[in-house]
């Protein structure tokens, strides 16, 4: 899905709405699609689905049981994982409070199954012990890897797989910042294959039955 | 015979007086804002960062201008709007971001209009409120934004958060500590 690469100038209004129309097109038939998709997910779906491969971050939670640092959910399980950082005083706490909801709803025996992953974009402020308390805030402490790498490149790089982004905006007198980023949550099985992704604003309920028929989903691939 | 100097200064008081009236008149219209279910969300231990939230409504149309709360909540209080690939909005706000810069055009080549980039501007100029009409503040969106968190916000607190109206003037509300929206 390549853009076209020769176009150096913005794209004009109408190419721009085409390529929109496509992209929602794309989804749609992805959300219809009955390719062992039996129910509907309320997120969405690329396709082809992104794919995170064996990609590595440094997990800065010594408690968490994640100890190689990966990107991918355990065994039948989900990692799920987003991209902020923690001086985020509106969207990465609501985002990260409606996924406490969702997996407090949830059956305990699925809930462990699931992982929580927070990437930084904000390496500078967020250390160890600022991410460690910031999620531990939201998450039981086995339940959460906190990924932190000052390595700009591999940061682009990991950001880069899931369609992700981020912008440190400039240095207020006071020494802080802003920082935009996409504020996608996305759910990564154990094959590293994302299979839903929620946009900003989804909500608990929303959230805790995809989740529910993923791990529903994928307990009956095991069985069989 | 000289009767303009009393004529004019006879119009001049009917003047004065009509006028008055009608600033009397605007006053005893003019109600105020009404705000409704102030809260705020609590706060992370190393959060240093909160957002309070609420619904505004001036019957007659106001802005809100600026917020403070206790200096032994936050250091500095400033009105924030949540917005989405901010850089549509005031150009030059975000500075010459030379960290972190995204690949350009990454955003449209991945085709989801989830990928965008979500930010924050501070509302320099205040928020306004449109005669009769509702204004939410609200998670994704305006937000009366902490700064400089003296100590986390737990649940159970209570926040006094003193609104400052352009024609209101100086509303105070307590907004409550809560975990989720509802």
């Amino acid at each position: 899905m390549a853009g076209s690469r020769s176009e150096r100038s913005p794209m004009r209004g109408s190419r721009l709405l085409v390529v929109l129309v496509a992209a929602v097109s794309a989804l749609v038939i992805a959300g219809c699609s009955s390719d062992g998709y039996p129910g509907d997910l309320n997120g969405m779906t690329r396709q082809p689905q992104t794919e995170v491969g064996n990609v590595l971050l440094p997990n800065e939670n010594a408690k968490s049981s994640n100890a190689t640092g990966s990107l991918k959910g355990d065994g039948d399980g989900l990692m799920l994982v987003y991209f902020g950082f923690t001086n985020c005083p509106d969207v990465c706490p609501t985002t990260l409070a409606d996924l406490r909801l969702a997996l407090e709803d949830i059956d305990p025996e699925q809930r462990d199954r699931i992982q929580v992953g927070m990437v930084t974009v904000d390496p500078q402020r967020d250390n160890a012990e600022v991410l460690n308390g910031y999620l531990g805030f939201f998450f039981p402490e086995e339940q959460f890897s906190s990924f932190i790498t000052n390595d700009k490149a591999k940061l682009a790089e990991v950001e880069k797989i899931f369609g992700a982004s981020h912008r440190i905006g400039k240095k207020q007198p006071d020494g802080g910042y802003d920082v935009d980023h996409s504020a996608l949550l996305y759910a990564v099985d154990s094959d590293g294959v994302v299979e839903v992704e929620w946009p900003f604003g989804t909500t608990a309920e929303d959230m805790r039955s995809d989740i529910e028929q993923l791990l529903d989903r994928r307990a009956d691939q095991s069985s069989s | 015979m000289n009767l303009k100097k009393p004529a004019l200064i006879l119009t001049a008081i009917v003047c004065c007086g009509a006028l008055l009236a009608a600033c009397g008149s605007d006053d005893l219209a003019n109600e105020g804002v009404a705000v409704s279910d102030p809260w705020t969300r609590i706060t992370a231990p190393t959060a240093t960062t909160g957002a309070v939230y609420m619904d505004l409504e001036s019957a007659d149309g106001d802005r809100l201008v600026s917020a403070s709360v206790p200096s032994g909540v936050a250091g500095k209080v400033e009105v924030h709007e949540t917005v989405t690939n901010g850089e549509s909005m005031d150009s030059g706000e975000m500075g010459d971001a030379t960290e972190g810069d995204a690949m350009e055009g990454d955003a449209m080549e991945g085709g989801m209009e989830g990928d965008a980039m979500m930010g924050m501007r501070e509302m320099k100029d205040g928020l306004e409120l449109p005669a009769g009409e509702e204004i939410s503040l609200e998670p994704g969106s305006y937000h009366v934004m902490l700064l400089e968190l003296q100590a986390p916000i737990v649940e159970g607190d209570t926040i006094p958060v003193t609104l400052m109206f352009e024609k209101a003037g100086e509303v105070q509300v307590d907004a409550e500590a809560r975990d989720a929206e509802s």
